[in-house]
């Protein structure tokens, strides 16, 4: 009755504000009160008096308790008229797109009452096979970063004037018609559409060129692919088809080029099967610890500047004729020459790749894979890459220009030179010399800020797009929401300003049409059976291969020449990408920030990864007298002198230290600003190539002094690394002595086993596959017979009917990229909490990778272990909550009810795994209290989750947390329960692909699988089947669900005998 | 009544007293103006509570985030503080208890302050399960009372609930026990009191009027409550300990937590009676009814508690090894020299070390030995709970999940804070009750008045004129 007060209305009354019944309402109690019935005289005469009065005090008092519980409504708008597809509480999946730069993904956007909240990957697409990265889960969240550019506008110094979209154009329009001298500046771009409408506005405006470069750039390669094949673009790689895998330098499964497509083929030799024991064999030449070199089998360690030296060595062994010889450490020598035996033995099926920018480098390792065979199995050109295509030569040309005052127009398109380029400096100021200066980006960065015009582009989820990632392999990008600003598509205003005929300024949607039509007239006649509708639907139209095979060109002349030479200086820098904020391009995505970095583990900030090593007595000792992770050290760089944090890092090479770029930006919204250091400005051009290392380099000792606030999510990297004790000899686990206290460091080697012997973690080389099996087999053994003694028999609860969930986690599948990670974060509405509550160890994550080292000190392995709440049968959290906020339910979930949790924490001391995670302050900004919101990072109106438009991120069917509950891993229950009631109304029993969990949509290489145990069907009871599986601390006897499948490497320790 | 004294045993209540001296001693302390320095140290107590309480409120209004605990270690100060109050009330149970079931005479000199001191810590101790959750709007979740979610009740298997049962049961006895015992005292301050003050000690004394029949009920209650307290005594602590013995956590899950917690409790707060009973006799003039002896009694009994202590200390160390148990071995080796070892061996040195002086006659004996060693034994043992607690915690299962705990302000303040309630109640009890049981006192003056017993005694214990003393007023 009341809602008249909140604009809703329920029925018809309402609607046409009828004044009686607005007043019946507005009365909340029907008029006639107690006192007046009771005062009545004609009431005394009534024989049923005291019903009468009991009647009435009962509606009294249920119709003020019926006040008493309204709640106000906030803007609860219903639909007039309902759109057709939309059924609320029903999620619509739609097939995009995900593009940023040359980041080219297929996904499936999930949207909830026209709002997109997840992204899933599309399986359609034959090359990604549905895997997603960490930044494609994350894009969705940029999508409502209330800091992007909302509407069109001048920029004169500080003042920024909005206009409209007619007046940008006409102001802008007189600029180009004068024949002016226009420079478009893009990162990559995978669109063949936006190409077309690049190509019109060049048409009309000829003396316009379009520049293009990567802020991490892949020319050297791209330039060398031109040299030897004759055409400038990525080859494409079969890495499922190499058994032996040589990497210099080259992070992809990281970050190089299309890593989740590296990745998912990578994978597939990577898996192990305990009857047929078989898998590929990766070594990846390096200085640094990449997430790539981490997955290696063996790491050959060079510095970056020997990398020239160390290919040219692999060529002349595998009888590469007329390449010198340059000066390489003895180590990596012997190591290489043995590599060259075994690549010959794998000839047409090895791979080799290489991540320098250097065009000798590139053209030999052509080279190398043309001796070896491998170009036209392993490397060919049918369906190359177009997911990097930047010109170094051309962004250095471009500063040339507008140094000398030659350019009218510069139009900036998601690039941003000010930051992330080597020039960015003398493109600031060169920039100025640019009349007219053109912004699409998104946000008022580095170089949107010193643009004259703002024109923002929409993001993609708001975009009408195409991407071509691989030569025929189409995608499309379709909007899944209404631009939620004044923002106009990039290739539209391009379209706009070039008056183009093509395009239909009255129609409601010029663009799409103007897509369409290309699309019909250019790409769906090449496609057999495909329509328009059905690539839309389907997200991709892949073409079947074509072209022939280029004749190879060696080109060995101009590798020589460019090949660079050894340093021979003592201490080298490699810079690096981070997985997560790239060189920058998604430092304002709180998600990203807060993804631990792999390797190091720390979040919100670059470091210094300086190398470790053991002392031969009790220590590690780590360079530059590092004592604690986040100490400060000094860097001079050419020169340059900057104070930054330090992490020590195990197979870090020694003489090198490494830093991730992509940190320091300045104008990059709330949460991307001020985090960490910039270091663009130190990066070195050779030969007109970007180069991401430096040789002129020095490291001043730790002041002692650790970052203020420094945050690392893992304080103990290691399970098991192994080192010589000199005085004995023998070999110890150095971990273990570490970790006594200095004050006993004389006294013991620590406790030897303490770390190796627990049931963590299981790992085997794969010749020694068959024993390790026997042993696990016998151990597990042990655990169960002493697991079945109990104080209660027949009082199990078996689960054996019903559904009972499970999970299998494939370690060796698992490369440790994070995607599962933020796709949990975006699915459960875990929410993010900043540098200062991580460093206090407050972050809030579900789900986790564990990584540690093992094995030998200078020369570590490496496993990653997602680590999640494990659903034990006999959970140990469940017995200790008092009030049973944490409970099991008949399907083996262990479920919480955050409406009945107190927050003793209790369950989370009492957790094995710690998985459980408390609402320290009030993260999500669920309550009532804003003293206990919390601010990110440079929030200056309201903390970042208090944002309305940000919090349209949050997946309603997950319960939002409030501050003083614990949370963990639901096993995704929303999707659980929808999988069952999707069964239910098709009147089948739940199978596999009706339930999956976000993490395991997300990962690339199919590492995660979740079913139900009892589908003996399922591909999870297959996966149970796996002898190689076991259970984290199965001996505690808490029956966790999750089974590991054990880490097997292929290391070769002949490589460095 | 007649009493039969060993030779050996020495005077409980020195200085030749006649019951009325006895009366005119104890209640002199509430009956005239408080001392200067009564009431500077009143003063530093309120303004610690006062503290204490602000950064209650800090923690309530601002969240659990104020401290420094994070997602490996779930308690730290809290539970720490918590289980030390707790074990602290220990003493003044079994003094009241466990002693007068064994007809221990000693026990009158020291019970009513060690029984206050027990109710004191218990309250210390009960504030911590409260503010340390998460919403401490719900936290009457706790309580098994009707309602109308289903209805939903707690969970009966969790040591956290045994816990509130066990507190709760223990605060109430005790405190029953406590005024019981102050009942005929509060007559006897009434009975020399005028006006209003008159009229509070009348309403408190409940009506007594000393006749034999109220006596009679009062060692019947007396009696009774005894019986029901002392398996309070026991049982307290050892539920305390199942929070830890009941988990899966290695250096928690371990059978021998219910004695060596019960111990440890007595062991801690007999030194906390030291503490108090060495300024107490000084300040009030005591020194004859709290005696030497009392102070050697106790110093043995933290002689024997604290060696019970060592010994489980030892027994941890000798079963981790013994059990081959790779997460029990750890937690072991960690315990002692992990990055936690400092607290380690504090509790090391304080709680198994230096008791042992305590075989010396001389430093048994020895007031300022005792006060120095009962701050230790307190020390001590707050150490002990904070390994069991956060060094357990710090270190687990999976090294990835590793962390280090070192306290905000606002812990060290609530933790302080404590210590301000404790003495803020101390001192104001020391002002309104007799700090020693005059009845009790008087009851034993024949069987332990240096005129009865000992080298001075004027009286031998023989001599037949006494036998039919019995009157205490």
């Amino acid at each position: 009755m009341k809602l008249q007060d909140q604009s809703v209305w329920v029925d018809e009354k309402d609607l046409t504000q009828d004044p009686i019944f607005i007043e019946q309402a507005q009365a909340e109690v029907h008029p006639m009160s107690l006192e007046s019935v009771l005062e009545d005289e004609r009431s005394s005469q009534v024989e049923s008096n005291r019903r009468d009065f009991l009647k009435l005090l009962g509606f009294g008092l249920g119709a003020a308790t019926l006040a008493s519980c309204e709640v106000p409504i906030k803007r609860a708008i219903p639909y007039t008229v309902r759109p057709d597809e939309i059924v609320p509480g029903i999620a619509n999946y739609y097939a995009s797109t995900f593009i940023s730069g040359g980041d080219v993904l297929p996904v499936l956007v999930k949207t909830r009452e026209g709002r997109p909240i997840k992204i899933e990957g599309n399986s359609k697409a034959s090359w990604t096979g549905g895997g997603t990265s960490a930044r494609a889960q994350a894009s969705v969240l940029s999508l409502y970063d209330y800091n992007r550019v909302q509407e069109p506008a001048t920029v004169s110094g500080d003042k920024i004037e909005k206009l409209s979209w007619a007046d940008l154009d006409k102001s802008l329009m007189d600029s180009f018609a004068t024949g002016a001298k226009v420079r478009i500046l893009s990162h990559t771009i995978v669109s063949p559409t936006t190409k077309k409408a690049i190509a019109e506005f060049t048409a009309k405006y000829t003396n316009t060129k379009h520049i293009c470069y990567d802020p991490v750039s892949s020319a050297a390669l791209l330039d060398a692919a031109q040299k030897c094949f004759g055409e400038r673009v990525i080859p494409d790689y079969k890495f499922d088809q190499a058994e032996l895998i040589v990497s210099f330098n080259a992070d992809f499964l990281g970050t190089w080029i299309s890593p989740v497509e590296y990745a998912a083929q990578y994978a597939k030799n990577r898996t192990v099967h305990a009857e047929n024991p078989k898998m590929s064999r990766h070594v990846q030449v390096e200085s640094h610890m990449s997430l790539t070199g981490s997955n290696a089998d063996n790491r050959i360690l060079v510095k970056p500047s020997e990398q020239s030296a160390a290919i040219a060595h692999l060529a002349t062994a595998l009888g590469i004729s007329s390449v010198p010889s340059l000066s390489l450490n003895d180590k990596a020598k012997s190591a290489l020459s043995k590599l060259a035996d075994q690549l010959k033995a794998s000839a047409g099926k090895s791979l080799v790749v290489c991540g320098n920018n250097n065009l000798g480098d590139q053209i030999l390792c052509f080279n190398i894979n043309q001796a070896l065979g491998n170009i036209g199995k392993t490397v060919s050109t049918a369906r190359a890459s177009f997911q990097r295509q930047g010109s170094d030569s051309d962004l250095i040309g471009l500063v040339k220009e507008m140094q000398s005052n030659q350019v009218d127009v510069l139009i900036v398109w998601h690039a941003n030179p000010c930051f992330d380029t080597p020039l960015a400096k003398d493109f600031s100021t060169a920039m100025t010399s640019v009349k007219t200066r053109v912004s699409f980006n998104a946000l008022m960065d580095e170089t949107a800020s010193m643009c004259t015009h703002l024109a923002p582009d929409h993001h993609y989820l708001e975009s009408w797009s195409d991407a071509e990632a691989k030569r025929g392999l189409y995608s499309l990008v379709q909007p899944t929401i209404n631009p939620l600003f004044n923002t106009r598509q990039a290739p539209h205003s391009l379209l706009v300003w070039s008056a183009s005929p093509n395009i239909n300024g009255d129609s409601e949607q010029a663009y799409y049409d103007y897509l369409r039509a290309n699309w019909t007239q250019n790409i769906l006649p090449k496609a057999a059976g495909a329509s328009w509708d059905l690539c839309l639907h389907d997200g991709v139209c892949e073409l079947p291969a074509s072209g022939t095979a280029a004749s190879f060109n060696p080109s060995l002349t101009e590798a020589a020449a460019a090949l660079s030479k050894p340093a021979g200086t003592e201490l080298e820098l490699s810079f690096t990408e981070s997985v997560g904020i790239g060189a920058g391009q998604y430092s304002n995505n709180p998600w990203l920030m807060e993804l631990a970095d792999p390797i190091n583990r720390t979040v919100w900030g670059n470091y210094l990864a300086v190398p470790i090593k053991f002392d031969g007595d009790r220590r590690f000792i780590a360079f530059a007298e590092v004592n604690e992770n986040g100490e400060m050290v000094d860097l001079t760089l050419a020169g340059v002198k900057t104070t930054i944090g330090a992490v020590k890092q195990f197979g870090q090479m020694e003489g090198t230290v490494s830093i991730p770029l992509g940190y320091g930006r300045t104008k990059a919204g709330v949460c991307g600003s001020d985090i960490g250091t910039d270091f663009f400005p130190s990066l070195k051009i050779e030969n007109g190539y970007v180069q991401y290392y430096l040789t002129d380099v020095q490291v001043s000792n730790s002041s002692g002094k650790i970052e203020k606030n420094f945050a690392c999510v893992q304080h103990h990297h290691t399970l098991g690394v192994t080192a010589v004790e000199t005085s004995t000899g023998k070999t110890i686990n150095a971990d273990e002595a570490a970790l006594v206290d200095d004050a006993f460091k004389p006294l013991t080697k620590g406790y030897q086993g303490s770390l190796t012997k627990r049931s963590v973690l299981r790992q085997t080389n794969l010749k020694d596959i068959k024993e390790s099996l026997e042993h696990l087999q016998e151990e597990r053994k042990e655990f169960q017979k002493l697991n079945s003694y109990t104080l209660y028999p027949g009082h199990e609860y078996k689960y054996n009917s019903g559904h009972h969930w499970g999970m299998h986690i494939d370690l060796n599948a698992c490369i440790g990229c994070g995607s599962c990670a933020v796709a949990c974060m975006a699915e459960n509405n875990v929410p993010v909490v900043g540098k200062r509550e991580v460093s206090r160890h407050h972050e809030m994550t579900w789900l986790r990778i564990d990584r540690y080292f093992y094995g030998d000190v200078e020369k570590p392995n490496v496993v990653y272990q997602p680590m999640m709440c494990q659903h034990c049968n006999n959970a140990p959290c469940e017995n200790v909550c008092p009030v049973n906020a944490t409970n099991h339910s008949s399907e083996g979930l262990n479920q919480m009810a955050y409406n009945r949790c107190v927050g003793t924490r209790y369950c989370a001391n009492n957790c094995p795994y710690k998985v459980r995670r408390f609402n320290w302050y009030d993260f999500t900004a669920a309550d009532l209290f804003p003293i206990n919101q919390h601010n990110l990072n440079k929030e200056t109106d309201k903390p970042y989750y208090a944002e309305n438009l940000i919090r349209m991120v949050l997946n309603p069917d997950v319960t939002v947390r409030s501050r003083g509950v614990i949370e963990k891993c639901s096993f995704c229950i929303q999707r659980i329960q929808e999988g069952k009631l999707n069964a239910k109304k098709a009147e089948r029993s739940l199978n596999d692909s009706d339930v999956k969990t976000a993490c395991q949509t997300a990962c690339p290489t199919g590492a995660i699988t979740f079913g139900d145990m009892n589908n003996k069907e399922g591909v999870l009871t297959k996966k149970l089947e796996n002898p190689l599986n076991y259970i984290v601390l199965e001996e505690v006897n808490v029956q966790s669900v999750v089974n590991y499948t054990m880490k097997v490497n292929n290391r070769d320790e002949n490589l460095y005998a | 009544m007649s009493v039969v004294v060993s030779p050996v045993r020495r005077p409980l209540v020195e200085g030749h007293k006649t019951y009325h001296q006895i009366t005119e001693d104890l209640c002199a302390p509430t009956e005239r103006a408080p001392s200067k320095s009564w009431i500077i140290a009143f003063i530093i107590s309120v303004a610690t509570l006062a503290y204490g309480v602000f950064c209650i409120l800090w923690t309530i209004w601002m969240g659990t985030g104020t401290w420094n605990l994070n997602r490996t270690i779930g308690w730290g100060y809290d539970i720490t503080n918590f289980v030390w109050w707790i074990g602290i009330g220990h003493a003044g149970t079994l003094i009241s208890a466990i002693l007068m079931l064994f007809r221990q005479r000693w026990r009158t000199g020291v019970n009513r302050a060690a029984e206050a001191m027990t109710i004191f810590a218990v309250i210390c101790a009960a504030l911590f399960p409260m503010i340390h959750v998460g919403r401490i709007w719900v936290v009457y979740y706790f309580f098994p009372y009707p309602n109308t979610r289903g209805p939903l009740w707690p969970n009966f298997n969790s040591p956290l609930l045994w816990d509130v049962f066990a507190i709760s049961t223990y605060f109430s006895v005790s405190l029953l026990f406590w005024y019981t015992g102050l009942v005929p005292d509060f007559a006897t301050i009434r009975n020399r009191a005028t006006g209003f003050r008159k009229k509070v000690y009348n309403f408190l004394s409940f009506g007594w009027t000393g006749s034999a029949k109220h006596w009679q009920r009062w060692e019947s209650l007396s009696l009774v409550l005894a019986g029901l307290s002392t398996p309070l005594v026991l049982s307290v602590h050892t539920i305390v300990s199942f929070d830890f013995a009941t988990s899966v956590i290695p250096g928690w899950h371990t059978t021998i937590f219910p004695p060596y917690f019960v111990a440890g409790a007595i062991f801690s707060g007999f030194a906390m009676v030291q503490t108090l009973m060495v300024i107490t006799r000084k300040i009030l003039q005591l020194e004859e009814y709290i005696t030497i002896e009392h102070i050697e009694s106790m110093n043995k009994v933290i002689l024997v508690t604290g060696t019970i202590v060592g010994v489980a200390y030892l027994t941890e160390l000798f079963i981790a090894w013994y059990s081959g148990y790779v997460y029990e071995q750890f937690a072991f080796f960690n315990r002692a020299m992990g990055v936690y070892w400092w607290s380690y061996f504090g509790m090391m040195a304080c709680n198994v070390i230096s008791p042992q002086i305590f075989w010396v006659k001389k430093f048994r004996r020895s007031v300022f030995v005792t006060f120095f060693m009962s701050i230790f034994v307190n020390i001590g043992m707050w150490f002990e709970r904070f390994v069991i607690i956060a060094t357990t915690l710090a270190r687990d299962y999976l090294p990835s999940s590793w962390s280090y705990y070192i306290p905000t302000w606002v812990e060290i303040g609530i933790f302080i804070g404590t210590i301000g309630l404790f003495f803020t109640f101390y001192m104001i009890f020391t002002r309104v009750a007799p700090v020693v049981a005059i009845a009790e006192v008087k009851h034993i003056l024949k069987a332990g008045g240096d005129q009865y017993i000992g080298e001075n005694a004027v009286h031998h214990h023989h001599d037949e004129h006494h036998h039919s003393e019995t009157s205490h007023h």
